[in-house]
């Protein structure tokens, strides 16, 4: 893109309101294709990949203008490697439990400790074929999704494919999912899923348009407890969703609109 | 089988609660009282209700409120592992979905254009600009001028709507005899379209070249009739016939590591000495090989017109003197050689001498609160009018200024295309967002 600027807006923000500040610049280290990130609430950190560069940027939660990550995890010990096509697009912090998540090219997620800096290995490394994880590979035309953890009751979700692999957040090497949400009845989308841990649900990206909602105990072919239409409500595309629990909103980028759709979904939350 | 569940009369009783204890200015109160609110579970009433008040006044709120601010890790901690709420949902073995259709109670959008480049039309006098927000390319009289207080000019034609084919274009080229508009696009729709200068509204291009993802500028040798694509990643420069289309392959190809392209972005050509010039942001990975990655500095790399596959450039203007910061299109002087620079975030030109290398200042710079420039990404050099355009990606204006223009100086002309002072959300695909709960703020990346 031309500018990959990460702004920011106030909550109330409505159209043609300006961003409170904005992370831009060279000494940013930020570059475009960033296609799902984090702000880590327990440490008031923003944590983000700067895809062309294979490296994870750690960011002051308050950063602004051209300000410098405090760190960055980036080299050959790393394992990091994305596609051609889409690039390293989509990383997860875990406060509460100090870990960085970061889907790779080639069927693995890599786990790196929060506090890394510099050249690290990651501290473990989810793959083999008994994950069922099936992500593109650097020479495919495809984009790395992002995963979603649930610090509560311990868990981590994987989008692969049409699937959502639901793993002890501990896993490691070629573990076994828990249990597998797919099926032609699931309507999933294959975007970051959030988990609102308290409910035990899952909030992605669903089928034509649509965010769902379904359960971290749900396995099979089950549909979505919840789904709201976007793209028939909105004539928009959906490229992802964020959720705000305190006041019990999703939010909605749709990037061939330019536009951030927030909903009220309380029934959702309560 | 699955279905749609309609709104039960239990939960009626909920909706009509909700939107009628609502306060004025919540999000709910422009919500009408119908058949709508939509669950398989029951929500107790009272609580569901009393809560919303208490969350609009600012009240403390239950602990399960994970990403409420501000609190303490150890808190934060302490939630998430002792004592929460159930987390067991409702049986799904009906197979049944419950649709949300409410309207978004908020948007955040620019509604007006984001100018990422700028070329004239010398032949006819005419100023062309790419906007990137709306996905349009807007055509004016070379001398428009908005005055100050006056609202904004509107353009001569407008190529915009589904049938263009325009989406987060960005580089553009006029052709110098016909005016034929040709735009890259530079996100998925991987294409070169091509307009005869005429056409407007909803129009089809007259031909599309599919070129490699990530194209981000344009630059045409007309002697060979050849056209240049700058693409950012992985970082290339492929060379086409000027007519090229569809799925036509380039005649030539710059890419490799020993080219020193790293997210390259801005291309120039220097057909009398045959040059080209090619500028990089410094992102540097071998997307096929793991732990590749590394940071440099923005840079501008030459090579010879006529380079092909893994060659070294000619020589490389690169170090804290330059002043790079994310730079962008660039346009030569074909008179004198000088490189002009879109410098987007310095909010500057800047001018380089060819034979420049190394750590070197650039020459002029046009730059400060005189100058209007406001994250500058297009710039064009108009040599028949000695003039300098740029196009101002955070504030819906295009700049001109005499070519020789140096330091603070004030734009002879203005195209503005939103009121006033207006400072733009500077949008570029939006497909993410992250939310500061501390801060209350959404964090939207491009």
């Amino acid at each position: 893109m031309t500018h990959p600027q990460i702004a920011a807006f106030a909550r109330l923000a409505k159209e043609n309101t300006p961003p409170t500040r904005t992370l831009i610049g060279q000494k940013t280290l930020i570059s475009r294709t960033m296609h799902a990130f984090d702000y880590d609430a327990v440490h008031d950190e923003i944590v983000v990949n700067s895809p062309l560069a294979q490296a994870i940027l750690i960011f002051r939660g308050g950063a602004n203008g051209e300000e410098p990550p405090v760190r960055y995890i980036q080299g050959p010990h790393t394992q990091v490697v994305g596609t051609g096509y889409g690039a390293l697009d989509a990383v997860t912090v875990d406060g509460v439990n100090n870990e960085i998540f970061l889907p790779v090219a080639s069927n693995s997620v890599l786990v790196f400790d929060r506090t890394a800096s510099g050249d690290v290995a990651p501290k473990r490394v989810l793959h083999g074929p008994d994950t069922q994880i099936q992500f593109p590979a650097p020479g495919d035309r495809g984009a790395l999704p992002a995963v979603g953890v649930d610090p509560m009751h311990n868990l981590l979700i994987v989008p692969s494919r049409a699937s959502l692999l639901i793993f002890d957040r501990n896993a490691s090497g070629n573990a076994k999912p828990l249990r597998v949400i797919a099926g032609p009845k699931t309507e999933l989308g294959g975007g970051k899923p959030h988990v609102y841990a308290p409910k035990g649900w899952i909030i992605a990206t669903a089928a034509r348009g649509a965010i769902g909602v379904w359960s971290i105990n749900d396995n099979g072919d089950v549909p979505p407890r919840w789904r709201i239409p976007v793209t028939k409500i909105t004539g928009m595309n959906v490229n992802g969703v964020e959720i705000d629990p305190v006041h019990k909103e999703i939010m909605v980028p749709t990037g061939n609109g330019n536009t951030v759709f927030t909903f009220s979904v309380s029934e959702i939350f309560d | 089988m699955r279905r749609i569940i309609p709104i039960a009369v239990g939960i009626t009783v909920l909706a009509v609660c909700l939107f009628s204890l609502g306060p004025a200015n919540s999000p709910l109160s422009s919500i009408t009282v119908s058949p709508r609110l939509v669950s398989v579970q029951r929500f107790p009433e009272n609580e569901l209700c009393a809560f919303d008040e208490l969350a609009s006044a600012g009240a403390p709120l239950p602990p399960e409120n994970l990403l409420r601010a501000p609190r303490s890790a150890s808190a934060i901690a302490r939630s998430l592992t002792v004592g929460s709420s159930s987390a067991y949902a409702a049986s799904q073995s009906s197979g049944a979905i419950a649709d949300i259709s409410r309207p978004p109670v908020r948007t955040i959008r620019d509604t007006y254009p984001t100018y990422t480049f700028v070329a004239v039309d010398n032949q006819h006098d005419e100023v062309v600009l790419q906007d990137n927000n709306l996905w349009s390319i807007r055509t004016f009289n070379r001398l428009e001028n908005t005055p100050p207080g006056a609202p904004p000019s509107p353009p001569k034609r407008i190529i915009q709507g589904p049938k263009t084919d325009i989406q987060f274009n960005n580089g553009m080229y006029i052709d110098p005899k016909n005016g034929d508009i040709y735009s890259v696009e530079t996100d998925t729709g991987d294409k070169v379209v091509v307009f005869d200068r005429t056409k407007q509204g909803d129009v089809e291009p007259n031909r599309i070249l599919r070129v490699p993802h990530r194209g981000f500028s344009l630059a045409v040798d007309e002697d060979k009739q050849e056209l240049y694509v700058g693409v950012q990643y992985p970082p290339q420069v492929p060379v086409y016939r000027k007519t090229a289309s569809g799925d036509e392959k380039p005649l030539r190809s710059l890419q490799g590591e020993s080219t020193r392209l790293s997210d390259a972005h801005g291309v120039a050509l220097d057909t009398k000495k045959k040059l080209m010039f090619v500028n990089n942001w410094g992102h540097v990975s071998d997307y096929l090989t793991a732990g590749t990655g590394r940071f440099e500095d923005a840079s501008i790399s030459v090579y010879p017109l006529d380079v092909r596959g893994d060659a070294a450039p000619l020589r490389v203007i690169q170090g804290p003197k330059t002043q790079l910061n994310w730079p962008a299109a660039m346009s030569l002087d074909p008179d004198t050689g000088d490189l002009y620079v879109a410098n987007d975030v310095g909010q500057s030109i800047l001018v380089f001498k060819e034979m420049d290398k190394g750590n070197v200042a650039p020459s002029r710079v046009i730059k400060g609160s005189k100058t209007g420039l406001r994250y500058p990404t297009g710039v064009f050099v108009d040599a028949k009018n000695i003039e300098v355009w740029a196009a101002n990606f955070g504030n819906a204006t295009a700049t001109v200024y005499p070519l020789s223009a140096n330091g603070n100086v004030a734009p002879l002309r203005i195209i503005r295309s939103a009121p006033g002072g207006y400072e733009g959300l500077r949008f570029g695909k939006v497909e993410a967002v992250a939310y500061d709960s501390r801060r209350e703020e959404y964090l939207v990346p491009n």
